[in-house]
């Protein structure tokens, strides 16, 4: 007997095949031996199948039932773990690690500024009035100074004059 | 716990830094100003009373575009002003000076010879900063004024 007829003979024996196919099953174990005796046992499995299925019942209602298991499993979950006890000390240090980190970027951008002035170097806007043409202005940003140079006193009759302009009395 | 004390007191220090430095931008804006007279020379012999300028006002004055070697101080005026009052400085006996300390570290400088005003400059000056005025003096010598901020 071939697989696909043993299976046949089980859809059969399960009442799933069509009418026509079925009736030729039946047919065929009125012939063959093999196919009654396979037929037989299909059918004594069932029957024992059947006869040993428990049918288990709970005395509770199946809403109580349930919510003893869920209480159950309630009671052995782990117990959360207590708070932890954190001292005033450990408390304060907490606050004051990111104060002292502030404060120490706060001091290194100070002194930074001090130091370097910010770093940028800003020209210095120089508003000059000067009564004498030939005078000019220069300024120098590295060296952070203006020049005014004036003509004045350079002409000749002030320089040979006997008191020096600007130059106090020797 | 010494960790913390340090964090402790460099957070005291950054906020006394800080309040320093606001007070100080708070101030009542009245500053001290330095005004020195100051000759140029090539000549190394020259009087011995003459008083060398500060080296590092000298060395600034080489470094800029002047061609004298040596620099003496001649005569020094510090000037406390407050905000925007004027004041006139007698520098020598033919130069004078007017200084108006102006708001936002401005500063009003104007130099008269003769009794002639020559030129009046107004400008930031901040601590570090010099306002040089000059000129060409007798033997191809100079005379500088020199105006910086103390504090």
């Amino acid at each position: 007997m071939t697989e696909e007829q043993q299976l046949k003979l089980q859809t059969f024996f399960d009442k799933e095949l069509p009418e026509k196919e079925a009736r030729e099953i039946a047919s065929w174990l009125a012939r063959d031996a093999d196919a009654t005796a396979l037929h037989a046992e299909l059918r004594n499995t069932r029957q024992a199948l059947k006869g040993f299925e428990p049918e288990l019942k709970v005395p509770e209602s199946r809403e109580f039932y349930w919510s003893k298991i869920k209480r159950e499993i309630e009671r052995s979950a782990p117990a959360r773990a207590p708070a932890e006890q954190v001292s005033l000390f450990t408390s304060l240090r907490r606050f004051l690690l990111p104060l002292g980190a502030v404060a120490t970027l706060a001091l290194v951008g100070i002194i930074t500024l001090h130091q370097f002035g910010g770093g940028v170097v800003r020209p210095v806007p120089v508003n000059a009035i000067l009564a004498d043409a030939g005078a000019f202005t220069y300024r120098d940003e590295s060296q952070g100074m203006t020049v005014v140079w004036l003509s004045y006193p350079a002409e000749k009759k002030l320089a040979d004059s006997p008191s020096p302009d600007t130059l106090p009395a020797k | 716990m010494r960790l913390g004390l340090i964090c402790l007191c460099l957070f005291f220090v950054a906020a006394l830094m800080l309040s320093t430095g606001s007070a100080r931008a708070q101030s009542d804006g009245s500053a001290t100003f330095e005004a020195l007279l100051v000759w140029g020379t090539n000549d190394a012999k020259t009087d011995p009373k003459f008083k060398p300028a500060d080296p590092a006002l000298a060395e600034k004055l080489k470094k800029s575009p002047f061609k004298w070697e040596h620099y003496f101080e001649m005569h020094r005026e510090n000037v406390k002003l407050k905000l925007n009052e004027e004041q006139t400085i007698k520098m020598s006996r033919n130069c004078v000076i007017s200084l108006t300390n102006l708001k936002d570290n401005q500063i009003k400088f104007e130099l008269f010879g003769k009794g002639t005003l020559a030129n009046t400059v107004t400008q930031s000056l901040p601590k570090g900063q010099l306002l040089v005025t000059g000129g060409d003096a007798e033997n191809s010598t100079a005379w500088f004024v020199v105006l910086r901020r103390v504090e």
